[in-house]
């Protein structure tokens, strides 16, 4: 698990390389801690955990800007709260 | 341009796995025409691992997302299938009323549940959902279906496993995972036939199955549990996100106050619930459909291939059984042609025996099966006992029988060559399902474990192989198909399951929390760590 921060103030999560639960988990908890209006982008390489983050934003209010597969089986989301 | 040429490659893959299939198919047709059978059971397999891979299908989300994440989409989706299930099955019941062997009611489907949930939640998936990620190339699931196999297969062959079992009355004089174990004192019986007062030997009609077994066996209870999850973990947000809006488009009207919400309120909230994911909620129908066909096709096809009736009775293992005499055993069926069956080689199933052929989705037995099959050929016998030689139950202080296999593998059930195993055709099937859609779609990645993921995969492996022996059968057998069915058990084991879920996802919350904070001490954030 990785948690940076880029240059233009948003942040980032990679968990690739993580099954269920962990990519939501930690997605949700770094989401948790960014400030309303924050953006963090989350790559996701779990199918499942996908879906699962989607339904858990849609839950709790936070909006999904962006959805890419940057590379095969990679999910890239933009979150913001 | 490489993206495109990704995709394509992809694809070729994902057609390459159904060719490969269906030379499998071709194969075992030409070994021998009843073959089929096994071929059909993998078809079938392809479909739920497609279903299951286009839906996220996973059971072990259900608790465990519900828990950690409060995100009900699996808990529901797993509801919906039950509910699909349990309609076409009560004429099922009709059409094959002996299809389904009733599995005794217990306290040990709560205490397999309890160690299958708390399993599922450290190996990141149920068994079958951790199927049809293996065919997403992610080997940590691979390494618990691994960790699940052996771990069955192991516990049925350690000295305390008979004694223990007895102990507890889950075993009887007869295997425990044969087709109808003989478990003392605890009931076996559908709650249609119960309501109805349906003596043993006759049948409940469609009406009867469909009130008792679907209506208050399945639906009711899925729709009370469904009602739970709205009110608990979606209604709060959703009614103020409704009424936010609603408020926000009266703002310009005379009153200008506050929106009040009301049944229909509820009813979209609801429906909110039901259809947020539409994956989910598409693949959980589908999945109970293909369940229903599922049991309808491999009854007819025991009938067409003489061995089975007409009433849904029938066992594959009748196909290799021979006697010592090499004839083979007769049954009730004395008209049956056997032109379409292999020749009979004496010593895969001897008289008496059957194989585990359940007829319908079921994980995991046939999986410790083939890990027992493994185990029998490797490890010698002065260890592990002859698990393929039948067992005798002899009271205590009568001469014992010098040969005494291994009850669980050598009661009622032989251990049959992997590739005659025609439920272990099915898990391959899922597989490869889920393998060819993942590939079509651009979401198939080789992933392999880390020491901390392995860990985790052999822990929750083994202890959701052990929860399934005591609850003789995991997430599909012992509870999707008993509480589709109409057996009150599968419910035992689903709470079982979800009591599991929520001691392990507390602790491993608790070490996410630390690898989390660990991750960011160092970090010079503008965020509050």
């Amino acid at each position: 698990m990785k948690f940076n921060k880029n240059d233009d103030g948003t942040y980032e999560l990679d968990v690739t390389g993580y099954v269920c639960p962990h990519p939501q988990l930690y997605t949700l908890k770094c989401m948790e801690k960014l400030n309303e209006g924050m953006i963090m982008e989350v790559l996701i390489d779990n199918p499942s955990s996908v879906e699962s983050v989607t339904q858990a934003c849609n839950g709790k209010g936070y909006a999904i800007l962006e959805t890419n597969q940057p590379k095969p089986g990679v999910t890239a989301m933009k979150i913001q709260k | 341009m490489a993206e495109a040429k990704t995709s394509s490659r992809n694809k070729i893959y994902a057609v390459g796995v159904i060719g490969f299939l269906a030379i499998l198919t071709i194969l075992y047709y030409l070994s021998a025409p009843v073959y089929l059978y096994i071929a059909v059971y993998m078809w079938f397999g392809f479909l739920y691992g497609a279903l299951q891979q286009y839906g996220r299908f996973c059971f072990a989300s259900a608790w465990r997302d519900l828990i950690m994440v409060k995100v009900p989409r699996m808990f529901v989706g797993i509801m919906i299938g039950l509910m699909t299930l349990s309609i076409i099955s009560a004429w099922l019941f009709t059409k094959y009323p002996n299809f389904y062997h009733v599995s005794p009611i217990g306290p040990h489907e709560l205490v397999g549940g309890f160690l299958f949930g708390l399993g599922m939640v450290f190996a990141g998936g149920c068994a079958t959902g951790s199927l049809y990620k293996t065919g997403e190339g992610n080997m940590i699931s691979l390494t618990v279906l691994l960790s699940l196999s052996f771990a069955q297969a192991i516990l049925v062959t350690l000295p305390f496993f008979d004694p223990v079992m007895d102990a507890l009355h889950l075993t009887g004089p007869n295997s425990v995972a044969s087709a109808t174990p003989d478990i003392w004192h605890w009931p076996q019986f559908l709650l249609a036939n119960k309501i109805f007062g349906i003596e043993p030997g006759q049948h409940a009609s469609f009406i009867q199955n469909l009130i008792g077994n679907a209506f208050v066996n399945t639906i009711l209870i899925a729709f009370l549990l469904m009602i739970g999850v709205y009110i608990v973990y979606v209604r709060k947000n959703f009614l103020k996100r409704r009424k936010a809006a609603i408020s926000a488009s009266a703002g310009a009207s005379a009153d200008g106050g506050e929106a009040k919400m009301g049944f229909g309120d509820e009813v979209a909230g609801f429906w909110h619930m039901i259809s947020s994911s539409k994956r989910t909620t598409i693949a959980a129908v589908l999945l109970g459909i293909v369940a229903a066909i599922q049991v309808f096709t491999m009854s007819w096809m025991r009938d067409q291939y003489n061995f089975g009736d007409t009433q849904g009775n029938g066992n594959f293992g009748a196909v290799f059984a021979v006697n010592a005499d090499g004839s083979r055993p007769t049954n009730d069926k004395t008209d049956r042609s056997l032109d379409t069956w292999p020749a009979a080689e004496p010593g895969e199933v001897t008289k008496g025996q059957s194989m585990f052929d359940p007829g319908y989705w079921y994980i995991t037995t046939q999986e410790a099966m083939a890990a027992g099959w493994v185990i029998d050929g490797v490890v010698p016998e002065s260890i592990t006992g002859n698990l393929k030689a039948p067992h005798v139950d002899v009271p205590a202080g009568q001469p014992q029988p010098a040969e005494n296999g291994n009850r669980y593998f050598g009661s009622s059930n032989a251990i049959p060559k992997p590739w005659h195993s025609p439920a272990l055709l099915l898990s391959f099937g899922l597989i490869m399902g889920a393998s060819f859609l993942s590939l079509w779609n651009r979401e198939f990645k080789w992933k392999f474990p880390t020491r901390e993921l392995f860990i985790y995969a052999v822990c929750g492996g083994t202890i959701m192989g052990i929860g399934s022996r005591i609850a003789l059968g995991c997430n599909i057998g012992a509870f999707y198909t008993r509480a589709a069915f109409g057996s009150l058990g599968g419910w035992l084991f689903f709470i079982g399951m979800g009591l599991g879920a929520l001691i392990s996802a507390q602790l491993v919350n608790k070490i996410a929390n630390k690898k989390m904070a660990k991750q960011m001490e160092s970090m010079d954030f503008d965020i509050e760590i």
